[in-house]
């Protein structure tokens, strides 16, 4: 067998084993309730706003159920449910976050997260799926709306009808595009999808005048914090030239259950420097036309589990990033400074060369 | 084109060398780093990312687009390290494997444009034996020379399995140590065979504000007092600012390892390695432990390179000498190959002294002497049997071999346990050899007579205690041993025998060197010897000189005539690919065979194509190096064949 097969192979194999049990162990959560839904102002097109954010309660992404094993830093299906809700309890789901809305004045945006993809037939039933676009197509408060997909199941048929119902709202879609190196995505990720089909997604939805949102990821594992920070500035650069509307850049986090925890518990791995963050979104700035929107909330920053600095500064580069995600300016990283950069490009230089996790 | 050329000279499998990449010649052991600008340091970097000059070390990151980019940018100047995923081989067990694998599989694809030598094996975490060997053998016979291992500077399991797989590599590899290695971790990894190491933990260190000494770390700042330090980089500590400070730091850090370099070096040439390493396992509990890792299963590993003789003197202060390959070897050699003379009916337990050798000493030329007064002409019939820690048991025959007549042990007569038990264990065996009604003399007290005690219930011979309760060498003692003596020889009708000391000597001698049946072999009872103990004792057979007893080192050397005699034996010899032997020295790369067992140092017999005596000589390396190697000195001539053959 193909050597890059057999190391791949042994990734799944690990990422099914640090998944454990942990899925079949799911609490099976009241299925009329979405996992979670959120307010919170926001700027939608030019004017202030509020943006609704929901987390629908669902089986969970398919890829990660299944024998492949999920991506190796996810575990995001956990905030699923045990058993399938049917069509009627997704929408009572739906309805129920909405209620949060009641008293909001338009503009409003309506995000809509499950802990898989919203366009996966098998996650959310199509008849649930249009009955939840019909309803935001009833509120004309709701401008925009927000959405999650793998990139396979964002084809024409299915960007027809979301055009259809939802009229002249702005759409965004968003993908976990992850990397644009196949083989990262591929060996280090294991998300299962290639960069071609991840393309042709923008392209299809940009046919309906749909946007795209991708998820730009740093540091999987198996790679150096130096290879990290290349490979997602390479990311940027790439996903502009695709033609995306917005980049939502991830450092990894630590999550329960994943091969990367399993390898942060023995030492194996760090969770990236906020200063090869800020480095990146330097380059992104600087490769990108004005309208798009480069955003970065990082999961627990600051903290081991996140991504994190030396402890000194990290609550002054949380504030950068937040700040430069709402003002596009890369002034805000300008005052940043701390002993730890030097660490910093110590880390850089020496794994690169030793392959000796810098923790 | 890089190659690794290794030198004279061996303190276990340390070794000193030439590194040639491009256009620089480097001395082995050496230093790595990003940093250094001493002389004699490789600079290292990452492929694509570092700035890059002539001769590097340079990493291929495993994201690199191998086809065009590297063909472009790199010369045969450099040796470069095959890429492999960072964490990946502690997956599972077959992970290893597979990152020897993926390299195999790259080096294939681009060996044809850059030349093997340059390449440097990545060796991951921890390999299954026989698919490591199959892939290193694989690289091997395609031209690579080279392996880097990593370390994480926990010295648990990790570092350790990187010091276990060292040791299975083929002796003409250089090998790099990178990671995190504290200054106190190079002569360890430096008598382990590495060559060259990774001073990274020195910019580390001193990004933390922490300079580094031999055996630990200390944080400096400008609010204490700090440490005083001689080194030209420390002068301006005092007032630095931060900014320079962390400058000051990695020269006094970087000049911390050239500095434990050197010492390592020195204190090989001096045949003192060993005691570095040991006099450094106190640096903390985890240096202590992963040094008994390696005594006890990297052992056949180290012994294999440890020569057969060494310092003059040879300190063995602690526990960790205790197993020692030195000394381990010595107590090995003892029990399969030293056989006592028959006829032995009295064996005399005596107590080691600090003068070597023993019969030097004030104590033993009393024994002697009381000896000699009681027995006179029956003496013969005595056997001597000298205890002591952590050799075990030394016969009166062997008191001049290596390490018997060189060790030096803190003597306060108080012994701990493990020496204890190592000596007892080592007398029973020893006394098997001996018929069970000959009879033991103790004369013995405190520390010793803790030994016999120990060992007393599996001694079958009877046992006469001369000096439990008083010293050895007191009056009351030496009167004792003289009365028993004295008792025994009449009981036993002890009879006259021709004085045998030189025969027992150079026959014991022998097959301690040669292995059992050597001692027969040369000095049968036509032997005619002559000479001084103390000496040189001359062995002949008819009128041909057989062999030599150099008191001085306690060996012997053969003549051409001994070695005739010994090629029986199939021990210690070397064979050449050619016909007879020119010069004065065997090269490595003109031996196509030789024992497994010869250690450098070791009396060797060098046969011709067709297995016929052409030469004796000293080994310069252990006889897998002779096979492995194809530069050096194997062996230095003593005598060759001469004439038209």
């Amino acid at each position: 067998m193909d050597i890059h097969q057999q190391i791949h192979d042994v990734i799944k194999q690990s990422t099914l084993k640090a998944r454990g049990k942990s899925i079949t162990k799911r609490k099976s959560r009241d299925p009329t309730r979405p996992s979670a839904a959120w307010t919170a102002p926001s700027r939608i097109g030019t004017d202030a706003g509020t943006s609704l954010s929901i987390v629908l309660s669902t089986i969970g992404c398919t890829h990660a159920r299944s024998d492949e094993g999920g991506c190796t830093m996810c575990s995001y299906l956990l905030d699923g449910t045990s058993r399938n809700p049917t069509s009627e309890e997704l929408l009572h789901q739906f309805r129920t976050a909405m209620t949060k809305l009641q008293t909001s004045n338009a503009p409003l945006s309506v995000k809509i997260y499950t802990s898989g993809s919203f366009l996966d037939p098998e996650e959310i039933p199509v008849d649930a799926r249009d009955a939840i676009l019909q309803l935001i197509a009833s509120d004309d408060r709701v401008k925009e709306m927000v959405l999650e997909s793998r990139p396979e199941f964002v084809v024409d048929s299915t960007m027809v009808s979301i055009r259809e119902i939802l009229g002249d709202r702005n759409i965004e879609i968003g993908m976990g595009l992850e990397s644009s190196n196949d083989f990262i995505r591929t060996l280090c990720i294991n998300k299962n999808f290639d960069f071609e089909s991840f393309k042709l997604a923008v392209k299809t939805a940009k046919q309906f005048d749909i946007g795209t949102r991708a998820y730009v990821l740093l540091k999987p594992p198996f790679l150096t914090e130096h290879d990290a920070l290349i490979d997602s500035q390479q990311t940027m650069s790439d996903a502009i030239k695709v033609g995306v509307s917005t980049i939502s850049f991830n450092p990894v986090n630590i999550q329960r259950n994943t091969l990367v925890e399993f390898l942060w518990k023995r030492g194996k791995y760090r969770s990236p420097w906020l200063w090869s963050v800020v480095e990146v979104l330097k380059h992104a700035k600087s490769q990108s036309t004005s309208n798009i929107n480069i955003v970065c909330d990082p999961v627990a920053a600051g903290k081991p589990r996140g991504t994190h600095n030396c402890g000194n500064c990290d609550s002054e580069f949380v504030t950068a990033i937040r700040n430069f995600s709402l003002d596009q300016d890369v002034y805000n990283f300008e005052s940043l400074t701390c002993d730890c950069k030097e660490l910093w490009q110590h880390c850089l230089e020496h794994e690169d060369v030793s392959l000796v996790v810098h923790r | 084109m890089v190659e690794f050329r290794i030198g004279r000279g061996h303190d276990g499998p340390a070794r000193l060398g030439e590194y040639l990449v491009g256009s620089t010649t480097y001395t082995t052991p050496l230093l790595t780093g990003a940093i250094g600008k001493q002389d004699n340091y490789l600079k290292y970097g990452t492929f694509g990312r570092s700035s890059i000059q002539d001769s590097m070390l340079l990493s291929m990151p495993n994201t690199l687009e191998l086809d065009d980019k590297i063909l472009l940018e790199t010369n045969d100047s450099h040796a470069l390290i095959l890429p492999s995923m960072i964490s990946f081989d502690s997956l599972e067990s077959n992970a290893g494997t597979l990152m020897l694998q993926h390299q195999l599989e790259t080096f294939r694809m681009i060996k044809s444009h850059i030349d093997p030598s340059c390449f440097v094996v990545r060796i991951p975490e921890d390999v299954e034996h026989s698919s490591f060997h199959q892939i290193i053998t694989d690289f091997h016979n395609d031209g690579v020379r080279a392996a880097a291992f990593s370390f994480d500077g926990l010295l648990g399991s990790t570092d350790f399995n990187s010091m276990k797989l060292r040791s299975r590599l083929p002796t003409s590899w250089i090998t790099i140590a990178l990671g995190r290695i504290a200054p106190s971790t190079l002569p360890l990894l430096f008598y382990l065979g590495f060559d060259i190491f990774d001073t990274g933990h020195a910019d580390e260190a001193a990004v933390k504000g922490l300079r580094l000494w031999y055996n630990g770390s200390e944080e400096v700042s400008s609010t204490k007092q700090n440490r005083f330090c001689p080194c030209s980089s420390c002068a301006s500590i005092e007032g630095a600012t931060d900014a320079s400070l962390v400058d000051i730091l990695r020269n006094h850090n970087l000049n911390t390892y050239t500095s434990m370099l050197s010492e390592s070096i020195d204190a090989m040439n001096a045949g003192k390695l060993r005691w570095l390493i040991e006099s450094m396992t106190h640096t903390s509990p985890s240096h202590a432990s992963i040094v008994r890792l390696v005594d006890k299963y990297i052992y056949d590993y180290i012994e294999e390179f440890t020569p057969s003789a060494g310092a003059k003197v040879i300190p063995l202060i602690g526990p960790e000498s205790y197993n020692a390959p030195a000394v381990r070897r010595y107590r090995q050699y003892l029990t399969s190959r030293y056989q006592p003379l028959p006829h032995k009916p009295i064996i005399l337990l005596l107590p080691c002294s600090a003068k070597k050798p023993y019969s030097d000493s004030k104590s033993h030329k009393r024994f002697l002497t009381t000896v000699e007064d009681a027995l006179g002409s029956t003496s013969g019939s005595l056997a001597q049997v000298i205890l002591t820690s952590p050799l075990g048991v030394v016969p009166r025959e062997l008191e001049r071999i290596f390490p018997a007549a060189n060790y030096d042990i803190p003597v306060t007569g108080d012994w701990d346990y493990e020496e204890t038990s190592i000596a007892a264990d080592t007398l029973v065996q020893h006394l098997t050899k001996f018929p069970s009604s000959s009879t033991v003399v103790a004369h013995v007290s405190g520390g010793y007579l803790g030994i016999v005690k120990a060992a007393e219930e599996r001694i079958e011979q009877s046992i006469i205690y001369t000096t439990p309760e008083f010293s050895p060498t007191s009056r009351e003692s030496l009167v004792a041993l003289h009365e028993t003596l004295t008792d025994l020889k009449s009981i036993l009708e002890l009879k006259t025998t021709p004085p045998s000391a030189l025969e027992e000597i150079v026959s014991a001698t022998a097959d301690f060197q040669f292995g059992r049946g050597a001692g027969e072999l040369l000095v049968p009872e036509n032997a005619k010897l002559g000479g001084k103990p103390y000496r040189q004792i001359i062995c002949r057979i008819g009128k041909e000189q057989v062999c030599s007893f150099i008191a001085d080192v306690g060996l012997l050397s053969l003549t051409l005539h001994g070695a005739k005699r010994l090629i029986e034996l199939e021990r210690y010899w070397v064979r050449l690919d050619a016909p007879a032997v020119r010069g004065g020295s065997i090269f490595a790369v003109g031996v196509s065979e030789a024992d497994p067992s010869i250690r450098p140092g070791d009396e060797v017999i060098v046969l011709n194509e067709n297995g016929d005596l052409t030469a004796v000589g000293r080994s310069e390396m252990s006889g897998r190096e002779m096979c492995e190697l194809s530069r050096g000195r194997a062996v230095t001539v003593r005598h060759k064949l001469e004439g038209d053959n």
